[in-house]
């Protein structure tokens, strides 16, 4: 086996490579269940084989990416990246899940919203990590995110691909021209005062909303407000929290905003998104994951300068102003001939520097890997947001104390009976904590979970 | 055959032995008995794995339920909470909105259609048939994404129309009633050409002799539609009657890629309901359940309408 490069990466490798010999012979003690594959027990240099990987778009491309590195390691595995789309990709899981795992990918890249739905529906689906070697991972990840990716017992079934904390993005032409400073926006009530004033100088609303949700699922922001609060939809428990004070005083800002006339109606989809981020349908601000960062200096090229980034305003003055906005993780199935293999190509990928910068370089999704976020070639100063440290911005909300999302395998019904409350309250001018009540009972009954008292 | 008795038991057994293979040599002329039902093996394994096997899954999972990944045997369960679920009358409800408004005014407008394509006065015939026939050769999805672009509330192109002549702008997705009508507006561009030409089959079959004798009868036009015309086309008007109930009972793709049964759930549809219950939310239990509520009631249909259209004898 030949290495090309420098002393960290040789490290790395004879590492990983140490790591995965052992955790593999170790796998073999723990799973007898497991099919021995050809690979299983000896060293992981000598792994061979092809993997796939089920992915989409820009992810894809980042794990792409990896592959030239990896292969450096483990010359004998040949890795197909898939580009199945999104979201094209959850009902292709899911039928092969339904089907027993016929057909499933070696690699699945899944969103943190359908991981506890995987998890507990179709259970023994992916594969403990942890018999790979990638449970050692746990101290170099954010413990939020590690732990959604994590089963009942402590199982590893996902490795944080994508960690998410939320940028607030706002267009810095529009509020210069309203004379409207940005630093003394310390909460969402100052915001929607600034948002007015913005919407009177300039004719542009301070952000949009699929008010009839009928694009697309359109409660991005009603989660962060609730995000900022320490809640969700549910506690750790599990019971429904979605009507509690904190959902509630997220769903009046919203109706707040609504009345004064400042949020655009624009239905939800990525076209749109991109018409936003050009300036093409103008909003003064919009908030989205740490990925935008990126994606903007792509798609909204023409528009240097015009962006700034800053962490969201909080709720109420002194509170939380950083929320995990999604996130997306790497699986194993359990069905895969390959799994040592593919395990291996999870931890590169995810786990190593070399990985990380080959991933982030290509697909720009906002890593996890903290001895690589912490590195000084992540936090560089970026010339599209005039120089600023962008990253930091998101790093720094990784300190805050923000709670671990309980998304639950009900998420998806949480999600449709939250949609339908604010389109009643946006379009019809309901009070939200009567919709917000229903939406509970609906899920109540649909779930025979118990609303949080 | 012949008959291979032994010796002297002929006598006794001979009026059967007689009957039995000369039956036999009639019914298999030469082959053996099974021969048919060999040449329908095909058929009946195909019906055997992709229907009897599926109808039969689904009734088995509509009884079970799946908690924490443990499929458990629930009895009636779900068809019980099926009848206590607000979204399941909301699905039925808005289903059967768009069937009463849409099939009658589809069938109306495909018959006619189907009376001007057969008309000798129309030019350029298969011209025109073509045109109003290709909505049924469109896909899904592109039918989706121009319907949106034409619907669109903000900036489609229908209200710039509406807007052209001073009416609107309509939100058509954006508001329960218009999104209604969006999805029947859309279901009759994209069915009404399918009806006309069924219809126009079973006028070209209505000999040309009796509208000759109605005229010589001193009948108009529209005497003549409504006496030999309107009962010419009564075999075809019933079946795509049925058809189009049943097919509007079933209704999930227009909703699926124009509202996503939104706006807070204006235009769910049973179909709809069940899909995402499915698929959405993995609870094939309970989609199952829902399956079977929609057979029955589309059975229960069924039944009514060919009673109420049954022929007098």
């Amino acid at each position: 086996m030949k290495f090309h490069g420098n002393r960290t990466r040789r490290a790395v490798a004879v590492f990983t490579t140490a790591v995965l010999a052992a955790s593999t012979l170790a796998a073999c003690g723990q799973q007898p269940s497991t099919p021995a594959s050809p690979t299983t027990g000896t060293g992981g240099a000598e792994l061979t084989g092809t993997i796939t990987v089920w992915s989409w778009t820009a992810p894809a491309k980042g794990l792409e990416a990896a592959i030239p590195g990896f292969q450096k390691l483990y010359p004998g595995v040949e890795v197909e990246v898939q580009d199945v789309g999104n979201p094209a990709i959850w009902d292709k899981i899911t039928t092969s899940m339904a089907a027993g795992g016929a057909g499933l990918a070696d690699v699945l890249n899944i969103g943190i919203d359908y991981m506890g739905n995987y998890v507990e529906k179709f259970p023994g689906q992916l594969a403990d990590l942890s018999g790979f070697g990638l449970g050692e991972l746990a101290g170099d990840f954010p413990a939020g995110p590690w732990k959604s990716g994590q089963g009942a017992k402590g199982e590893v079934y996902g490795i944080p691909y994508e960690v998410n904390a939320t940028g607030f993005f706002y267009r810095t032409d529009l509020f210069e021209k309203a004379g409207v400073d940005v630093t003394t926006i310390k909460t969402w009530d100052d915001l929607l005062t600034a948002g007015k004033t913005i919407m009177d100088a300039t004719g542009v609303p301070l952000f949009a909303l699929d008010k009839a949700a009928t694009a697309a699922d359109s409660a991005n922001l009603w989660q962060l407000l609730t995000n900022l609060q320490g809640s969700f939809y549910f506690d750790a428990a599990g019971d429904i929290t979605l009507n509690n004070a904190a959902g509630v005083k997220a769903l009046e800002i919203i109706k707040q905003a609504n009345d004064l006339g400042i949020v655009a109606d624009i239905p939800g989809s990525w076209d749109n998104l991109v018409a936003q981020m050009k300036g093409d349908k103008p909003v003064a601000t919009f908030t989205a994951g740490g990925w935008m960062a990126g994606q903007l200096t792509i798609d909204g090229s023409g528009m240097a300068g015009k962006w700034g980034v800053a962490k969201p305003p909080a709720v109420a003055a002194g509170g939380l102003t950083a929320a995990i906005n999604g996130g997306t993780y790497l699986s194993v199935s359990n069905t895969s001939p390959n799994k040592a293999a593919a395990a291996a190509f999870v931890k590169y990928a995810l786990g190593t520097l070399e990985g990380q910068e080959a991933v982030y370089a290509a697909g720009g999704m906002f890593p996890g890997y903290l001895p690589f976020i912490t590195s000084t070639s992540f936090s560089k100063p970026v010339d599209y947001y005039g120089g600023a440290r962008v990253n930091d911005i998101f790093i720094s909300q990784l300190d805050e104390d923000t709670p671990v999302v309980n998304y639950t395998s009900d998420y998806a019904r949480a999600l449709k009976a939250l949609d339908d409350a604010q389109t009643q309250v946006l379009l019809e001018g309901a009070d939200p904590q009567t919709v917000l009540d229903a939406a509970a009972e609906l899920v109540a009954q649909q779930t025979g979970r118990t609303i949080a008292k | 055959m012949t008959v291979t008795t032994t010796k002297g038991s002929v006598d006794a057994v001979s009026p059967r032995a007689l009957r039995v293979p000369d039956r036999r040599r009639r019914a298999t002329a030469g082959y053996p008995r099974w021969t048919p039902y060999l040449f329908l093996l095909p058929a009946i394994l195909l019906f055997a794995g992709f229907t009897v096997y599926p109808y039969v899954s689904a009734l088995w999972l509509s009884l079970t339920t799946n908690r924490g990944g443990e499929t458990t045997f629930a009895g009636l369960a779900n068809y019980v909470r099926l009848l206590r679920d607000p979204l399941f009358y909301t699905a039925l409800k808005n289903t059967f909105v768009i069937l009463i408004v849409q099939v009658p005014v589809m069938l109306a407008l495909a018959v006619l259609l189907a009376v001007a394509f057969n008309s000798v006065l129309l030019k350029a015939r298969a011209l025109w048939r073509t045109i109003y026939f290709v909505p049924i050769v469109m896909g899904l999805v592109a039918y989706g994404i121009l319907f949106r672009a034409l619907f669109s509330s903000q900036d489609g192109f229908v209200n710039q129309l509406l807007g052209a002549v001073g009416a609107g702008p309509i939100p058509w997705l954006a508001n329960g009633f218009w999104a209604k009508m969006t999805i029947v507006i859309a279901l009759t561009w994209h069915y009404t050409g399918q009806s006309a030409i069924i219809y126009l089959a079973q006028l070209q079959a209505i000999p040309v002799d009796l509208y000759e004798a109605a005229a010589a009868d001193g009948a108009g036009a529209v005497q003549r539609f409504w006496n030999v015309t309107w009962p010419g086309l009564r075999p075809a008007l019933v079946l795509t009657a049925i058809l189009s109930t049943i097919g509007t009972l079933q209704l999930f793709d227009e909703p699926f890629v124009l509202t996503g049964g939104g706006p807070n759930n204006a235009t769910l549809t049973v179909g709809m309901y069940l899909y995402t219950n499915g698929f959405r939310y993995f609870d094939f239990g309970y989609a199952s359940a829902i399956g079977y509520a929609l057979t029955l009631i589309i059975g229960a249909i069924s039944l009514i309408q060919l009673r109420l259209t049954r022929e007098k004898p």
